[in-house]
């Protein structure tokens, strides 16, 4: 065969074998973002994956089958979130009853803080009329009628991806490999070697930046419990877990987590552990604060040091962008979504570069 | 021939699917039953049309090639050549059973530092960095016998080239100190 048929040979074969890798990757995000459930579903398998996957290794490299290997962790994290779930549910269900009791209170407490910080700030600026406090009223009413319609479809939506997501785990764990060996299989014989390696180091990067996040909000979750349940501070468990889910915003997540205890300590006579308020909201943020330190000293140099730097300016328009598409999930995902980005395209450039030089 | 580049394990072949050509493999060698099974699990099959490139050298490389089918020709491309004729010089040609490419195994980053082009529709087993990497961290008792063997290799490479630089600079001592003129008689 002459060179210049050969190369228009290969030119044909290789549009062709990525056209329909990229076209089954597209397809796949179609699905992913028109099918309810299936996206949040999908990512908390991705989740679930790269949390067990040590786990199942481990197993497995005690000469056990692979599908018995990812059993295991998934029955033993399966029966201590039960277990969790058995010991912590009645004292949680109590505090969020107890919570709900209180919630009148709060809201009256809240409207009249902000009704005397409203008188303040007109004595000192003498503003137009304006009645923040009747505002905030209807806007909490308006969002509770809406929280008590929607909460059937949140409670529907919840149990799908909780039933989904395992299921999607199982077998992302179980054939996981071997589908992005099919994928890969496909990619042009000239870019195969860059593909194996992206996806690798993707992978390497993804898994070291979910399993060290969690494992910051864990510490950091641990750290707030036994900080507010020393000060005696209610709803500590509550308050902790909320403040651990946060953590895994990145810059703006710490500040979020503390808000609700603040929110308490300013407007619940439960929260006024001291006489003085500000001596309270002193001691309450320094639970925070030094969770936090903790998190900045200790955690994040020997835990974190494997997430993909990105800049700080660039966290915060990343996680608009993300509270902008998805809400709190969009929050929660964009930093992981934008560091492959970042991985992808630097890879790319490099390859760019340094492959073909 | 050139030392780097010609297999030094080359060994007849009875049957050419992917296990036997594994089994036969230096590097896979002293693998169990199932830890072959396993490997070839792991391992990419690709097919290549005869003169498409396999890797350019320069480019940066992630793994080795085992030859299934077909053949494989080794060039080294001299930039400073003045006719593009004399630019690629052919170094050698490798056959079914032949591998090449193993020092990317180790390498970070390492460059190619020749170029592969297929010859006849070629079959090769791709073994590479992350699969090394996944036979380490799933079955370490494999990957540590591939990376003995992988060793014993690099090892064989290595003292063939050193005896080959000595081989080359005794001759080049020679050349440059002509030996002493018998006495006329």
């Amino acid at each position: 065969m002459s060179d210049t048929k050969l190369a228009s040979r290969l030119r044909r074969e290789r549009w062709l074998k990525l056209s329909a890798f990229l076209a089954i990757h597209s397809l796949a995000l179609v699905l992913l973002f028109t099918i309810d459930n299936l996206l949040v579903s999908f990512v908390l398998a991705f989740v679930i994956n790269y949390l067990l996957a040590p786990l199942v290794s481990y197993v497995e490299r005690k000469r056990i089958p692979r599908h018995i290997a990812i059993l295991i962790p998934f029955v033993t994290s399966g029966l201590i979130i039960g277990l969790a779930i058995y010991l912590v549910l009645p004292l949680v269900t109590a505090q969020i009853t107890s919570l709900e009791a209180q919630l009148p209170i709060y809201q009256r407490d809240l409207l009249a803080l902000i009704g005397r910080i409203e008188m303040r700030i007109k004595g000192l600026f003498n503003l137009h009329e304006f009645n923040v406090a009747q505002n905030v009223n209807t806007w909490l009413i308006a969002k509770t009628g809406e929280l008590s319609t929607l909460l059937p479809s949140i409670i529907s939506q919840s149990l799908t991806v909780a039933l989904l997501a395992p299921f999607l785990a199982y077998f992302m764990l179980q054939d996981g490999r071997s589908v992005s060996r099919s994928l890969l299989a496909m990619v042009p014989n000239n870019l195969f070697e860059l593909a194996l390696n992206l996806h690798h180091q993707i992978n390497e990067q993804m898994g070291g930046f979910i399993r060290a996040r969690f494992l910051e909000a864990a510490i950091v979750g641990l750290v707030v419990w036994a900080g507010l349940a020393i000060i005696g501070f209610p709803y500590a468990p509550l308050l902790s877990i909320f403040a651990a889910l946060m953590n895994l915003i990145p810059y703006v997540g710490p500040i979020l987590g503390a808000v609700p205890a603040v929110l308490i300590a300013l407007i619940s006579e439960d929260g006024a552990i001291y006489s003085s308020m500000s001596l309270n909201l002193f001691v309450l943020t320094s639970v925070f604060f030094i969770a936090q330190l903790i998190d900045v000293l200790f955690i994040i140099p020997f835990v974190v040091a494997r997430i993909v730097n990105l800049h700080p300016v660039t966290v915060i328009l990343v996680i608009i962008i993300g509270a902008q598409l998805m809400g709190i999930l969009g929050m929660v995902i964009s930093i992981p979504v934008a560091s492959v980005l970042k991985l992808t395209l630097t890879a790319v450039y490099n390859h760019l570069l340094e492959f073909r030089s | 021939m050139n030392i780097l580049w010609d297999n030094i394990f080359r060994k007849a072949k009875k049957e050419n699917d992917i296990r036997t050509v594994l089994k036969e493999n230096a590097l896979f060698h002293d693998l169990s039953d199932r830890e072959l099974s396993f490997v070839q699990d792991i391992v990419h099959v690709r097919r290549y049309h005869s003169g498409e490139a396999v890797f350019r050298q320069g480019e940066v490389g992630v793994g080795m090639y085992i030859i299934v089918k077909g053949r494989v020709e080794i060039y080294v491309t001299d930039p400073t050549a003045a006719e593009d004729a004399f630019r690629d010089i052919y170094i050698t040609q490798l056959l079914e059973g032949d591998f090449f490419g193993e020092l990317s195994l180790v390498e970070e980053n390492g460059r190619r530092t020749a170029s592969a082009v297929a010859r006849d529709e070629t079959t090769l087993i791709g073994f590479f960095k992350p699969d090394l990497m996944e036979i380490l961290e799933r079955s370490p008792s494999a990957g540590v016998k591939i990376i003995f063997r992988l060793a014993e290799v690099l090892g064989r490479r290595l003292k063939e080239t050193t005896d080959k630089v000595s081989d080359l600079r005794k001759t080049l001592k020679e050349m440059r100190e002509p030996p002493p003129m018998t006495p006329y008689e």
